[in-house]
C-alpha cells in the first residue's frame, strides 16, 4: 500500500545542463551509457510513480522500473520519435506491470464483467466504509482495472484510446472502468455525487 | 458565470506524477544492461588525447578515401567523367565547438565533406535521401550539444557526446565512401 509519496524532482538544475530527450536518445543509441543515465535521471521518477500506483507495492514498482529502462535500452533503435520519449517509456512500463501481474497471478480485468466483479470484490483494497481517505490512499483501494485506468488517465493524462491501447482493452472497457473508479473515489473521498460524463 | 472545477479532478490533478524511489535504481539498471549486452567499457584516454585521435581519424579517413577514389576512378577508364554530381540538399555547416581539434581538423573535414557531396550524388535517390537525413540529424545534434557545451564547457558528458557525434559523422563519411566504391566496382 502506498503510504507517502515523494515530491517531484525538477527536470534539471543550474548545475545540470539540459539537453533535449532527442539529443540524449541519439547519443544513447550510439551506445553512450551516460546519456542513457541522464535519460534515466530525467524520467525514472515518472516511470516509478506510474508503476507504484499501478502495482501498489514499492518492491514490484522498483522491479518494473528497472525492467522498463533495461528494455528501453535494448529497444532504443525502435524508438522513432513519433511520441515523446516519456510516453514511450510509459508504454514499456505499463507492459512490464501487466507482464508482472500475469506472471505472478494477479488478476487481469479485460472485459466489462470483470470490471463489475472487481468493484464488488472484498479483496480489493482494505476499504472501511464511511472512512474519508486522502486521494492517494483512496486510489490505492480501487479495484485493479479501475485503478490502472484512473492512474493512466486522470493522473498521467492519457486519452481513452491511449489507455485502451496501453492496457490492451477495448475503449469501451476503459471508459467503464474509469466511470466505476471515479464513482468509488467520490465515495471514499467523501465528495458529492456528480453526473459523470 | 464561472465554472467550478470538479473536486475529484482537482484532487487527482493535485497528485505528483513524479515519485522518487527510496533508493537509486540506476546501478542495477546499468548492471543488467551490461550483463545483457556485454557492453565494453572503453578505456578512457585523456580528453585532449581523444580530440587528437578524432582529428587524426579524419585525416586518415580522407587519405584512405582519396586513394580509393583515385584508384577506382582510373580503373573505370573515364566512365565517371560524364556524371555531374548534384549539390547535397540540406547539408548545413555545423558549428563545431571543439577548439582542441585545430585548423588541420577543420581543413580535412571540409575536404571530406566536399567529397561526401560528390560521392553521394552517385547513389540511388532513396539511399541518398536517407544518408542526407542521417547527416542532417547528426549535425543538428552536434549543434545542440556544442551550444550547450559552450554554456557548460567543463561538463564531461557533453564533451563525450560531442566527440561521439563527430565520430558518427566520420563513420557516415566512411560508409558512403565504402558504399560508392562498391557501386563503382560493380559498374565496371
Amino acid at each position: 500500500m502506498i503510504t507517502t509519496l515523494g515530491t517531484p524532482e525538477p527536470r534539471g538544475s543550474a548545475e545540470t545542463p539540459q539537453l533535449s530527450d532527442a539529443a540524449l536518445v541519439k547519443a544513447a543509441r550510439r551506445g553512450d551509457m551516460r546519456a542513457f543515465e541522464r535519460l534515466y535521471r530525467l524520467h525514472s521518477g515518472r516511470v516509478y510513480g506510474l508503476c507504484l500506483r499501478m502495482t501498489r507495492r514499492h518492491d514490484i514498482a522498483e522491479d518494473c522500473t528497472q525492467l522498463t529502462f533495461v528494455r528501453a535500452w535494448k529497444n532504443l533503435s525502435a524508438f522513432e520519435g513519433r511520441s515523446a520519449f516519456g510516453t514511450w517509456l510509459h508504454r514499456i512500463a505499463v507492459n512490464e506491470v501487466l507482464t508482472h501481474a500475469r506472471n505472478h497471478g494477479t488478476r487481469s480485468e479485460s472485459d466489462e464483467d470483470a470490471v463489475t466483479d472487481a468493484a464488488e470484490d472484498p479483496r480489493e483494497g482494505a476499504y472501511d466504509a464511511g472512512e474519508v481517505m486522502d486521494v492517494e490512499r483512496a486510489l490505492a483501494t480501487l479495484p485493479e482495472g479501475s485503478r490502472r485506468v484512473v492512474v493512466l488517465q486522470a493522473v498521467y493524462g492519457y486519452s481513452h484510446e491511449e489507455v485502451a491501447d496501453m492496457l490492451g482493452v477495448a475503449v469501451g472497457t476503459c471508459k467503464a472502468q474509469l466511470h466505476r473508479g471515479r464513482k468509488l473515489l467520490r465515495e471514499r473521498l467523501g465528495l458529492p455525487e456528480v453526473e459523470e460524463s | 458565470m464561472s465554472e467550478r472545477r470538479d473536486p475529484l479532478d482537482a484532487a487527482l490533478g493535485g497528485l505528483h506524477q513524479t515519485v522518487q524511489p527510496a533508493r537509486d535504481l540506476w546501478p542495477e539498471v546499468r548492471a543488467a544492461i551490461e550483463a545483457d549486452q556485454q557492453v565494453e567499457r572503453r578505456t578512457r584516454t585523456s580528453s585532449f588525447g581523444q580530440w587528437r585521435q578524432l582529428a587524426a581519424g579524419v585525416v586518415l579517413a580522407i587519405a584512405a578515401s582519396a586513394t580509393t577514389y583515385v584508384v577506382t576512378r582510373e580503373s573505370m577508364q573515364g566512365q565517371l567523367a560524364q556524371e555531374t554530381p548534384a549539390p547535397l540538399v540540406g547539408a548545413m555547416p555545423v558549428s563545431f565547438g571543439g577548439e582542441q581539434l585545430g585548423a588541420d581538423y577543420f581543413r580535412a573535414r571540409e575536404a571530406l565533406d566536399a567529397e561526401f557531396e560528390q560521392r553521394i550524388a552517385a547513389l540511388p535517390p532513396a539511399t541518398r535521401a536517407k544518408l542526407e537525413n542521417d547527416l542532417a540529424d547528426l549535425r543538428r545534434a552536434a549543434n545542440e550539444i556544442a551550444a550547450t557545451l559552450a554554456q557548460h564547457p567543463s561538463d564531461p558528458l557533453l564533451q563525450d557526446l560531442l566527440l561521439s557525434t563527430y565520430r558518427s559523422e566520420l563513420k557516415l563519411f566512411a560508409d558512403v565512401n565504402e558504399m560508392t566504391t562498391r557501386t563503382l566496382r560493380t559498374d565496371l
